[in-house]
């Protein structure tokens, strides 16, 4: 991958433990990036303490051609791509927002940068029939948009598991691409680099900490045209991701839920405040102007339409679906399953059934 | 002068003929008893002295040595007691009568009477099959003694009564041989008194009906334990064979209780501080058979199966699997048959609020799939039936309407149990069977291949489910006494998988 040499310059400067303020600051003294180099000595201030080795070391990096290269065939060993502000792939939207990073770290289809993209975040806490109707809205905002999430159980996953069959996900992370978490997602971490997008602002080597993950949501609101908040309750982060792409003049859609509900709290306040309401794909196409002809039909056998016509508004007990479908308990069952396995019911636990789909 | 008495030493579920021989000599009295006798053995001294004495018997004042032939083998307990004194009395002249063919089994009270002991079953059993067919046994065994036929039996109060008796002076009529009634619907946990639960219900019938084990799943004080209850009360009736292996199990435990044998399944629950030892067997000198062994035939309930431990639980894999555990230690090793149906519970989740209709929980993803990881795959691999047992609502608690009797399932119960025996021609259950066995009684139409295959991909179950899920299909067939596996079954056994795709 050949870097041109303001990339390079970007990729250099990024290498070195410095807070976004001192990067910037760097930058615009310098006016162009492949000056940074050259005027190293002028610009690099004299600093006692922690900053003051790391510039340094930086100028130390500078006498000799090894640091660069090295640098830069580590990156490639790790198939990383990096894409600085000053890349042709890097997003104009993101571009726009008033701290853009400096570095993307990707890894997979860095393509799908350049696509359309939208968002779609969750809690970790977050019922499972949501979880079922948000897969599903991702696999059909897929086919126009590319996903973009995180990688946190609950929402962002069931996010990416929706996009995942199309490849058009791109799952930011808050920690650098050396490291997996939450370690049960590794698995799918891996899928996502090989069909989709794995993006880092951060160095491959840097660790998870709990504030880059506010960071982090100003990538992914600031990365898409719209954000859909499936879950949330009153302190949630999605509930950030929410107001910066608010901020950014992003559209921002929120499932409703129910008054009293602690897991969607935040998306009714959302919705009060400024976002859309959203039940269905439409919701979200209608608002860009694209038609997708959607809705492939389900076959449905006649015990399987009257069990799910069946289910009321909210998760529904079997014995209930039982009585008011007129049928046997077991036969319910058996027809529940097949629904599950035609993805127009979820099973929400404690026998309790949701339909996410109607006949 | 020199005596020889039989009587019958237990390893493991086995007998072993134990000759008493009693030389008496003259010199400084003393009493030597060698033959690897263990102290509750050697205490048989002090207890055949005064039994003697009170029994209106002399204890000699000479010389007496006693060895319990074969000398090689460990001698525990204290079923000797009899023979000794019978050796002793045979040896001093004070009893002239030929005992040879006979078996001595008791222990001794001070004032001569004769106290029942454990394991009275096993060594019955396996002294007929060395054909000994004479046997002289406390009166307390009688009824457990009772049980096996082509012996004569004869039940003793006291020592004074079986010098009597082989004297001739007042001989004892034999035990008549008792018949055995399956007491099956003894139990008092029925399943009209469950409200509700109808998924649980149909669950626990599937299982029943199949041999399959079974976990529930539910939050707490929904009814896990009452379900796991009646589970005995829906088994078909124990047969006599099975009875007698129970009975042999309990007897040499311990815990036989006054009706002779066992006449209804056993209902273990162990405690989730059960060690591995008292759950499987063994024991610092006698091997004593565990928890699986004595649910033998019977249910093995473990409540709440994450807090056990974990090396207690992977040791049930293998007579999950096996139906039998063979116990090894430096003194040896014995099998104690262990097919038992093993019905576990369990919470949903460390609150236990997840998929409760009306309390919140408050647990992470993360904190779910830790309490969850607490069984092992393999463990949860042999619980082919997994189903969620839901919170009861108050009316439907206070509601009168009538649910149906265990009796009513116990008999749908056996017509499928009826079915698996012509199919196997033996006692095996549609649990047991192995891979040549479900390709023979298993075969799958196209349709229901398809919708297996599919539920695989959509609900994302293991691999390893596979086999499982056909096994429970087949059963729920013979619950309908359908000839081929259709894809409804194939269906309802995917259901029961819950855990595999929970959260």
């Amino acid at each position: 991958m050949g870097y041109t040499k303001e990339e390079k310059a970007m990729i250099w400067l990024d290498s070195f433990p410095l807070d976004y303020a001192k990067k910037a600051a760097l930058l615009r003294a310098a006016k162009d990036p492949y000056l940074l180099a050259e005027r190293a000595e002028a610009l690099l201030p004299h600093e006692e303490g922690a900053a003051g080795k790391v510039f340094e070391k930086m100028l130390s990096s500078l006498d000799s051609a090894d640091y660069m290269k090295g640098l830069l065939a580590s990156y490639e060993k790790k198939e990383i791509v990096c894409v600085t502000c000053f890349s042709e792939h890097y997003p104009e939207a993101l571009r726009n927002i008033p701290d853009p990073p400096l570095v993307l770290y990707c890894r997979g289809n860095v393509r799908l940068l350049s696509e359309r993209k939208f968002a779609i975040v969750g809690s970790r806490k977050t019922d499972a029939d949501i979880l079922a109707r948000t897969e599903e809205i991702s696999r059909g905002l897929s086919r126009c948009f590319a996903i973009v999430t995180g990688i946190a159980e609950g929402g962002d996953t069931a996010a990416v598991r929706g996009a995942l069959e199309s490849g058009k996900i791109i799952s930011v992370l808050a920690y650098g691409l050396d490291h997996v978490y939450p370690a049960v997602n590794r698995d799918l971490l891996k899928k996502i680099a090989k069909n989709g997008l794995l993006v880092s602002e951060y160095i491959p080597s840097r660790k998870s900490e709990p504030y880059l993950f506010p960071a982090r949501n100003r990538i992914i609101a600031g990365l898409s045209e719209g954000v859909l908040v499936v879950s949330g309750g009153e302190k949630s982060g999605t509930r950030i991701t929410a107001r910066l792409a608010y901020e950014y003049g992003r559209d921002v859609f929120a499932f409703p839920y129910g008054i009293g509900s602690r897991t969607g709290a935040g998306c009714n306040r959302l919705i009060k405040e400024y976002a859309k309401l959203t039940e269905e794909l439409v919701d979200i196409t209608s608002a860009f102007g694209i038609n997708l002809t959607e809705k492939e039909e389900i076959e449905l056998t006649e015990n399987e339409k009257k069990a799910l016509s069946a289910i009321g508004e909210t998760p529904t007990h079997i014995s209930a679906i039982a009585e008011k479908a007129g049928l046997s308990v077991s036969s319910v069952q058996v027809c529940l399953t097949m629904l599950e396995m035609k993805k127009a019911v979820v099973s929400c636990g404690g026998n309790r059934y949701a339909a996410i789909r109607r006949p | 002068m020199l005596s020889k008495v039989t009587s019958f030493a237990l390893t493991g579920l086995d007998g072993v003929p134990v000759e008493a021989e009693t030389d008496i000599n003259n010199g400084i009295p003393s009493y030597e008893l060698v033959g690897l006798p263990d102290a509750a053995v050697k205490e048989s001294r002090e207890r055949v002295r005064s039994a003697l004495k009170n029994s209106g018997r002399k204890f000699p004042l000479q010389k007496i040595t006693v060895n319990l032939a074969p000398a090689d083998v460990r001698k525990e307990g204290s079923v000797f007691d009899l023979a000794i004194a019978v050796g002793i009395l045979k040896a001093t002249e004070q009893l002239a009568a030929d005992c040879t063919g006979i078996v001595f089994l008791g222990e001794l009270a001070l004032d001569g009477a004769l106290r029942s002991v454990t394991g009275i079953l096993p060594l019955l059993i396996s002294a007929k099959a060395a054909g000994f067919r004479k046997f002289i046994l406390p009166a307390g065994n009688a009824s457990e003694a009772s049980y096996i036929e082509g012996i004569e039996v004869y039940a003793a109060k006291s020592l004074r009564e079986v010098v009597d008796h082989l004297s001739g002076l007042a001989p004892l009529a034999p035990v008549p041989v008792g018949k055995y009634v399956s007491g099956g619907g003894a139990c008092k946990f029925d399943l009209a008194y469950v409200k509700g639960q109808a998924t649980a219900k149909r669950a626990l019938e599937v299982a029943v009906s199949g041999g399959h084990n079974i976990l529930l799943i539910g939050p707490p004080g929904t009814g896990k334990t009452m379900l796991a209850r009646c589970i005995p009360a829906i088994m078909p009736d124990m047969t006599f064979e099975e009875a007698l292996e129970v009975t042999k199990i309990h007897s040499v435990a311990g815990i036989l209780g006054s009706g002779g044998i066992v006449d209804q399944r056993p209902f273990r629950t162990p405690h989730h501080t059960a060690t591995t030892v008292s759950m499987c067997g063994g024991g610092t000198r006698a091997l004593k058979p565990g928890e699986i062994s004595l649910a033998h035939h019977g249910v093995l309930f473990l409540d709440e199966l994450p807090e056990y431990h974990r090396s207690t639980l992977e040791a049930l894999r293998q007579p999950l699997e096996d139906g039998v555990i063979t116990v090894t230690r430096s003194g040896g090793a014995v099998t104690f048959p262990a097919n038992f149906m093993l019905c576990a519970s369990m919470n949903p989740c460390p609150c236990g609020n997840y998929g409760s209709a009306d309390k919140v929980c408050t647990c992470t993803p993360a904190a779910i799939r830790k309490y969850r990881s607490r069984l092992s795959g393999p463990l949860l691999d042999r619980i082919d039936i997994q189903v969620e047992v839901d919170s009861v609502k108050y009316d439907d608690l206070a509601s009168d309407c009538l649910e149906e009797k265990s009796e009513v399932v116990k008999k749908r119960v056996e017509r499928a149990r009826e079915i698996q025996r012509e199919r196997f021609t033996d006692t095996r259950t549609n649990a047991d069977m192995g891979e040549r066995e479900l390709k023979a009684f298993c075969a799958l139409s196209k349709e229901c291949e398809n919708i297996l295959r599919m539920s695989f991909e959509s609900l994302k179950l293991s691999a390893r489910a596979r086999s499982r899920i056909i096994k429970v299909a087949r059963t729920i067939a013979d619950m309908e006494g359908a000839e081929q596996i259709r894809p409804e079954h194939i269906l309802e056994a995917v259901s029961y998988r819950r855990y595999d795709n929970m959260g």
